[in-house]
Parts: C-alpha cells; sequence; structure tokens
C-alpha cells in the first residue's frame, strides 16, 4: 500500500474512538431511556457503531474477513431492528 | 392477518430486495468456509434470519402457502415444521455420515480430504474439500433447529 497518504491512520482512529464514545452515550440512553423507544433507537445506533467499527478496523488492519463481521452484523442489526419496532406497535412478532 | 396490521408498502419491498441478497452471503460464507472465515454455522444463522424476516413481515399463512408447502405432520409439527424437523434430521445424518465415510478408508473419524481440480473453463483450478459435507451437516442443523423453534413459538 505504498499510495497510502500519511492522514489515512490518525484519521481512521479518530473515527475508530469517535463511534467508541457515541457506542458508550448510546449505552446510557439505553440504560435510562424512559420508553420503549429510545431503547430501541439506542440499540440501533450501538449496532451500526459496532458496524462502523468493524469497517473502520478492517481498513485499519487492511484485512478483508472485518469486512464479512460488518456485513454479517449489519444484516443482523436491521432484522432485530424491524423484530423490534414491530413488537413495539403491534405486540406481536410473528402472526 | 387484520387489515390495519398489514406491514407498510416500504418494508415489504425492501423485505423482498433483501432476502435474496441474505441468501447470496449465507451461501458464499459456506462455500468459503473451508480455507476462510465462514462456514456452515453462520451460513446456516443467516438462512435462519431471511426466513425469520419472512417471517415476520409477511406471516406464518403466506410462508405455508407461498414457500414451504408441504401439507403433512400432525399436530405441532404440522405443516412447514415438518419441513424443518426433516432438514435437521438429513443434517444430522449428512454431518455424521462425512465423519463415518473416513472411517471407511481406515482413517481416524472425521479425516478430511481436498482434491484440486485442473482446467476447468472459465474458473481455472476448482477445489474440492470433502469438509463442504461436514459443513452442508451443520448448515442444514442450523437452519432446521431454528426454524422449528421460530415456526413453533409462532405459532402460539
Amino acid at each position: 500500500m505504498a499510495s497510502e497518504p500519511a492522514f489515512l491512520e490518525p484519521v481512521l482512529l479518530g473515527a475508530l474512538v469517535l463511534s467508541a464514545v457515541i457506542t458508550l452515550v448510546a449505552g446510557y440512553r439505553t440504560i435510562v431511556g424512559p420508553t420503549t423507544p429510545d431503547r430501541v433507537v439506542a440499540l440501533d445506533v450501538i449496532a451500526t457503531n459496532v458496524v462502523a467499527i468493524a469497517a473502520l478496523y478492517a481498513m485499519f488492519t487492511a484485512r478483508g474477513l472485518y469486512a464479512d463481521v460488518a456485513l454479517v452484523l449489519a444484516i443482523i442489526g436491521f432484522i432485530s431492528t424491524i423484530t423490534v419496532a414491530r413488537y413495539v406497535t403491534e405486540g406481536d412478532v410473528i402472526e | 392477518m387484520s387489515e390495519d396490521r398489514e406491514p407498510t408498502v416500504i418494508v415489504k419491498t425492501v423485505t423482498r430486495t433483501v432476502v435474496p441478497l441474505i441468501a447470496l452471503t449465507a451461501i458464499a460464507l459456506l462455500i468459503k468456509g473451508h480455507n476462510l472465515p465462514g462456514g456452515g454455522f453462520i451460513a446456516g444463522v443467516l438462512t435462519t434470519t431471511a426466513f425469520a424476516l419472512l417471517y415476520v413481515i409477511y406471516g406464518l399463512d403466506t410462508v405455508r402457502r407461498d414457500l414451504v408447502t408441504n401439507a403433512g405432520g400432525v399436530g405441532l409439527l404440522s405443516g412447514p415444521t415438518q419441513s424443518y424437523t426433516r432438514a435437521f434430521a438429513g443434517g444430522l445424518a449428512l454431518a455424521f455420515g462425512s465423519g463415518v465415510a473416513a472411517m471407511l478408508f481406515d482413517v481416524p473419524f472425521l479425516t478430511q480430504a481436498v482434491v484440486f481440480v485442473d482446467g476447468i473453463p472459465l474458473y481455472g483450478e476448482l477445489e474440492f474439500a470433502s469438509a463442504l459435507a461436514f459443513d452442508l451437516g451443520v448448515y442444514f442443523v442450523v437452519v432446521g433447529s431454528l426454524l422449528t423453534i421460530i415456526a413453533v413459538v409462532g405459532k402460539e
């Protein structure tokens, strides 16, 4: 990777730290959050940020296997969000 | 499914687009699992999530009518659930058989072999690993057991 710019590594590190901090803040909202939709949205934010961390780490280490991790986590996070949203609005997941 | 509980058009369209993509990802993870991260278990889990999405959005009746049209079986294990339990049993038999097959060649249980085939048009070298049979067995065990749970719990 000779063409890699010099600022790539600090930018990736900063993005990783930012995603971790956002995940922590969303964790606070998950625990405190007064209503169930608050917690659902906070958990969705956490899932999205874990996907972002996996993708950033794939770029940081230049290893493709973390991209697979990000892909599978994104699929499972999407489905869990839809399922919980259906539970909150309908009260019944599968009918 | 009554009219007021119908999912929106957006989520139905997204489901129709996403489910084939999830199935494709699952198959890719299953095939490359011998050499790279992946394998039967995660492929089975992803296939189950695709089915779970169909169950959540389209409901038990649509899946029974259009996707898994099995009308046999009795009681709790009737309809699609019977197909899932058969997938579980078949996968277990396949995984076990792939282990026993090694013993027929006078090597220990679950010994794996690999064959490289050259000169295949458009593809070049192709690798046939006997671990794929075991992975397929694991795949069907995971899909069958998880879908049995989802179908039985969803029916209640």
